[in-house]
């Protein structure tokens, strides 16, 4: 390792830059341009033989030039990134990888939690996923599920959880936590607003998604053909992911989800949970939207101001807050 | 001593081993260990990995750990290292005296 060069940083820009793109090009990658921070490890000649960047707690775009295969240059890129990443408070990281190279991340302490014929993923816990489950815990009878952002939520949430709710003994409303930022409500609150509304739902049991539902961690196109649909592979990967481990540990053999008549990308995700979803003996039951309500029009409300507007839209404990905390031009 | 965050220390080449500590209030000290000498030594690292937390009296941790085939003084120092960190600590005392 002594004649290796190590440089790191928060992004690269000009020659530097072009040299990654160029390496990542070499070795049949792409740069997705979303990296936080990149490691380049250099031969003696200051030629480029090894790479790896971090995007939120996605490892991405690591690749090791086949000539110096073997010198423990990927396991030396994944620790940096791993240490970076442990500055900046993140010791929770992911990565998607080709199934081939299941074996070489396993020895770096990496588990599956979901694989697919053509894209891997994969944690740094051991048992992240299994302690996730275990904190929830399973509960006898008929379980059913429903995943939502509810952000914030609303009565057409309220509505499919209480139908769901009546027809199982137990409902896990998994409320999705990852923070969208910008106009979006926080995942604490959404959590918050989602235990308040559905108070009244004896059988229901709100809990975080941490990163284990539809994570919006970045999915890496760089290692797909062009011609494989990017949307459609990580949609996969998350409905694998509850089919195969999720939905086994906590019994869970239905899941709900309202209608989409207007996120394309959305409306695709629930084509692929019905394709996929029943060959796991998981039942998908879709319950039209109740008076078209949905969560983006409260937004847009309470961006112009009509509280009385909202009232109609959100169950009363989502009002109370709302009204309480951005009403003071009122 | 009290973990307060998540700890990290070492790296994952040759001859060094990865400590990844996170607290944990109750349950004792949980071992997750890889190891490319799993079979001769996987045993004895566990045990110098738990020997070590419980000289700094860590009660409650998970401990991730991911071997290259380091020897125990390597894992010894990785470990405090990991501790310390976790525990936002920089009381270290370097040396003591006989």
């Amino acid at each position: 390792m002594d004649n290796y060069n190590v440089i790191a940083g928060v992004s690269f820009t000009g020659s530097r830059l072009a040299e990654y793109r160029e390496f990542l090009h070499k070795r049949g990658l792409k740069d997705e341009g979303d990296c936080d921070y990149t490691v380049m490890i250099l031969d003696e000649d200051y030629v480029p033989v090894a790479c790896g960047s971090l995007s939120g707690s996605v490892m991405k775009q690591i690749a090791v030039d086949d000539t110096v295969e073997g010198a423990g240059l990927c396991a030396k890129v994944v620790s940096e990134l791993q240490n970076e990443a442990a500055r900046r408070g993140k010791s929770h990281l992911f990565l998607y990888t080709k199934p081939e190279n299941k074996r070489m991340f396993t020895s770096m302490g990496f588990s599956v939690m979901a694989e697919t014929d053509s894209v891997l993923m994969m944690e740094n816990r051991r048992d992240g996923l299994k302690r996730f489950l275990d904190s929830i815990g399973k509960r006898g009878g008929k379980s059913a599920c429903i995943v939502c952002n509810c952000n914030p939520m609303t009565k057409g949430h309220q509505y499919l959880m209480e139908t769901a709710a009546a027809n199982c003994d137990n409902l896990y409303i998994f409320v999705l936590s990852e923070d969208g930022g910008g106009d979006n409500f926080p995942p604490d609150v959404r959590y918050e607003l989602v235990k308040g509304g559905t108070a009244h739902i004896k059988n229901a049991i709100v809990c975080h998604s941490d990163e284990y539902l539809i994570s919006r961690s970045t999915f890496p196109a760089y290692f797909l053909k062009d011609t494989i649909d990017v949307e459609l592979v990580r949609a996969d990967l998350d409905l694998i992911l509850f089919a195969t481990r999720i939905a086994p540990a906590l019994g869970i053999t239905a899941r709900y989800v309202g209608t989409e008549p207007y996120d394309a990308v959305t409306r695709r995700y629930n084509e692929r949970m019905h394709e996929i979803l029943p060959k796991y003996g998981i039942e998908v039951i879709e319950i039209p939207r109740k008076d078209n309500i949905s969560a983006s029009r409260v937004r847009a409300l309470l961006k112009e101001g009509k509280f009385a507007e909202i009232k109609e839209l959100v169950p009363e404990n989502v009002y109370e807050y709302l009204s309480g905390n951005f009403a003071h031009d009122a | 001593m009290e973990l307060k965050t998540t700890g990290i220390a070492g790296t994952m080449e040759s001859s060094d081993i990865q400590i990844v500590l996170e607290p944990r209030t109750e349950g004792g000290i949980e071992v997750s260990l890889t190891s490319n000498v799993m079979n001769q030594f996987g045993k004895q690292i566990v045990k110098v990995i738990r020997e070590t937390l419980a000289d700094l009296k860590v009660e409650n941790a998970y401990v991730n750990a991911v071997d290259k085939g380091a020897l125990d003084c390597t894992i010894k120092a990785r470990v405090q290292a990991a501790a310390y960190r976790a525990a936002e600590s920089d009381e270290y005392v370097w040396r003591t005296k006989a």
